[in-house]
């Protein structure tokens, strides 16, 4: 037997010894050093190798409590933060899914709660509409809010089913908030038998082809697609293309749960997620309240209406006049306003008056205005007013009829004839007449007084009258007139001159008849035309009266006349 | 949520409506027979812990006025066979049906229920024939819809074959 001798370590290897040894002291072989070399030389190799063993470790982790959701809370809300940051559509879509039936079932709770509410507060209502709704729930035995609702659309959707075409099973449904729940699955398997015995008896060529079953104001309609179909409770009638909206329902739920309808075995849970494209179908629409007139509305308005232009207008009027009034008394010469006011039915007026001014009942009356309606707060003062200067001036200076006066720039002008004594006289008294700054008496002239033309004036003066006649008619008494100017002129002459002129007024008659009947007639005209004399402004004591007899004198007189001569009472002592 | 559609089958008279009525509450009147020929209700049970809705077909037995509708059994999990104990030749009918029934439904399990076993005196079914029947794999049950007698049983029997 041949003896061998093992003298290098390779020889060792060579004879697997070493191998055998190490895996005596360390537990592993050749390869499987080999393979930990491996993983510890490449990064792809080791990242492979934790990726199996991480997931069992953080579960281990977990279970022996060393990691907490609290520990990875921070890190995953720091994660979220900043991918929300970064890019915050992406999150949008993974929560898409979960946001869309959250959101819809937090708004069909919110809708229950409203629907629920309007309920309470519909069936505490009280009015004619209501009752009729009461009473109509009653009658048909439905519930009031459902009559609310069919009074309140034009159409509403209340309930959408799908329902499995080969078994009539109801696969999902979907109800309005303001719905009731009905026997769905019934009603789903006898719209189904429904069809089936359309089909059956009237032997339509297209299977199916029940659409639309209408009771009443109810109507359902049905959409069928080839494992199932959807059927639409409406009350009223829905728009043209709802049809339109069913097809595209059944159509989704279609394309989206196919194989679930194909291999249906009566498991619905698979298709709670058509919830979403059912609900597309639910839709409603209110009805527009009716726009009656309302005409007792609209008469009453125009009553009222009328009455309030009626009531302007005459505001208006009454307020056009106060105005008109006030403005006019503002130019009456003598008033200041300074402020009027216009309430109800009178007019406050506040202001200023002067003594002189004219008064205003006139334009009053002329604008309309009742005297009660006028309430006048006018204080006293003096005005300046030219037309009120003039009136002071005449009032103080008292001209004779030949003066004129005028006011012009705090000047008074005089002009015309005056005698001598009245201006001696009124120099002092314009001193006291307000509101004058200085005097023009350039164009006032003096009265000339000539006995010339003033005797003859008296002397040619002849009234004759019939039997028994002693006062003058109507043509006497112009020429009277004459004679008394003539008369108080001769009075001036006297004061000017300091003279006593008098004037005999001598009554002529005769003796045939009865004397003193004649006498007694012809004294009476001479008294007569003394009194009218003294009347006239002549001094009685230059009026002497003489009765005398034609057969008397010498030159021939008419009877029953009288005449006139001027005689000095007091000769100049020469 | 299962549901499952079921029928019920038979001659005219058998009791497969009274049957029903004994199962469920229903909210259709008995006139949808007559007139489209099907009358369905509802009945949730559970079983072995499985929630189940059973929508109960009953159909119009023939009869000379209206013809039952095959397009009624379509879609069908399971199916009763229900036959009259006091009347002989409603087996046969049952028989006949079961043929149909078993195209249609593409061979759902169903139950035969000899009805009336409350009427012992005038019944007329010899046991041989429920053997025979037996021997061809049916399931049959006697049943009473008046007595209430193994029609829950029933129901619940043909429930648990249709899972």
């Amino acid at each position: 037997m041949e003896k061998k001798t093992y003298t290098s370590t390779e020889g060792l290897l060579e004879a697997g010894k070493l191998n055998e040894l190490r895996k005596l002291l360390i537990g592993l072989s050749q390869e499987e050093l080999n393979r930990l070399q491996n993983l510890l030389n490449d990064p792809h190799e080791f990242a492979e190798e934790l990726s199996t063993l991480l997931p069992y470790a953080i579960r281990k982790m977990i279970e022996k409590g060393e990691l907490t959701v609290d520990t990875l809370l921070p890190f995953v809300e720091d994660a979220m933060h900043k991918s929300i940051q970064k890019n915050p559509q992406r999150l949008a879509d993974i929560l898409f899914p979960v946001m869309g039936p959250a959101i819809r079932k937090a708004v069909a709770e919110d809708l229950k709660r409203m629907v629920a509410a309007i309920n309470a507060s519909l069936e505490t209502g009280f009015s004619p509409k209501t009752i009729k709704w009461r009473l109509q729930a009653l009658i048909s035995k439905r519930t009031f809010t459902e009559i609310v609702l069919a009074n309140s659309y034009v159409y509403h959707v209340s309930h959408v089913f799908l329902i499995h075409r080969e078994t009539g099973l109801l696969l999902r449904e979907e109800l309005a908030p303001e719905s009731q729940p009905l026997e769905s699955d019934l009603i789903s398997s006898m719209l189904t038998a429904i069809r089936d015995f359309a089909h059956d008896s009237f032997k339509s060529a297209t299977p199916g082809s029940l659409d639309e079953i209408q009771v009443g104001e109810l109507k359902i309609l049905v959409e069928q697609g080839p494992f199932a179909i959807i059927a639409a409770v409406i009350e009223g009638q829905p728009p043209a293309d709802y049809r339109l909206t069913l097809m595209e329902t059944i159509e989704a739920v279609h394309f989206n749960h196919g194989i679930d309808l194909e291999k249906f075995n009566g498991d619905t849970s698979s298709f709670v997620h058509t919830s979403k494209f059912l609900q597309t179908s639910l839709i409603k629409e209110k009805k527009e309240k009716k726009v009656r007139p309302p005409y007792i509305l609209i008469v009453l308005l125009i009553i009222l209406l009328s009455v309030a232009g009626y009531l302007l207008v005459q505001r208006i009027q009454r307020n056009s006049k106060y105005t008109e009034f006030a403005s006019k008394l503002e130019s009456i010469p003598g008033y200041h306003l300074t402020s009027y006011s216009i309430k109800s039915k009178s007019i406050i007026i506040k202001g200023l008056k002067d003594r002189l001014a004219d008064d205003y009942s006139q334009i009053a009356s002329d604008a309309g205005i009742e005297a009660s309606e006028i309430k006048m707060h006018l204080e006293s003062f003096i005005s300046a007013d030219s037309a009120i200067v003039i009136k002071r001036a005449q009032r103080a200076l008292q001209p004779p009829a030949g003066v004129k006066l005028w006011f012009d720039k705090g000047v008074l002008y005089l002009s015309g004839t005056s005698s001598q004594e009245w201006q001696n006289a009124f120099e002092g008294k314009i001193s006291s007449i307000y509101g004058i700054d200085g005097i023009d008496i350039s164009e006032l002239n003096q009265q000339k007084v000539d006995l010339k033309w003033i005797i003859p004036s008296i002397e040619k003066q002849r009234f004759l009258f019939e039997i028994n006649v002693v006062s003058l008619d109507s043509q006497q008494q112009i020429q009277f007139d004459s004679l008394v100017k003539a008369a108080v002129n001769l009075d001036a002459y006297n004061q000017l001159y300091g003279k006593k002129l008098a004037i005999y007024v001598r009554s002529f008659t005769n003796r045939n008849g009865n004397i003193e009947a004649n006498e007694r007639v012809a004294s009476k005209r001479a008294e007569e035309f003394m009194t009218l004399l003294e009347q006239a402004g002549v001094k009685k004591e230059l009026l002497k009266g003489q009765v005398l007899f034609a057969e008397d004198l010498t030159e021939s007189v008419y009877l029953r006349s009288v005449h006139f001569a001027v005689f000095d009472t007091k000769p100049t002592q020469e | 949520m299962i549901k499952k559609k079921i029928a019920m089958l038979g001659a005219f008279a058998v009791g497969k409506t009274s049957l029903v009525q004994q199962f469920v509450n229903s909210i259709f009147s008995e006139k949808y027979q007559t007139t489209i020929g099907v009358k369905i209700d509802q009945k949730q049970i559970s079983i072995d812990g499985h929630d189940m809705t059973l929508m109960l077909w009953d159909l119009y037995g023939d009869d000379d006025f209206m013809k039952m509708k095959p397009s009624y059994l379509i879609g069908s999990s399971g199916y009763f066979l229900v036959a009259d104990g006091t009347r002989n030749e409603t087996i046969e009918v049952a028989v006949q049906l079961q043929s149909m029934a078993s195209a249609t439904t593409n061979n759902a399990p169903f139950i035969l229920l000899i009805n009336k076993s409350d009427l012992a005196e005038t019944w007329e079914i010899p046991a041989e024939t429920i053997h025979s029947l037996q021997q061809k794999g049916w399931q049959v049950l006697l049943t009473s819809a008046k007595e209430n007698l193994m029609v829950e049983e029933a129901f619940v029997e043909l429930a648990r074959r249709m899972l």
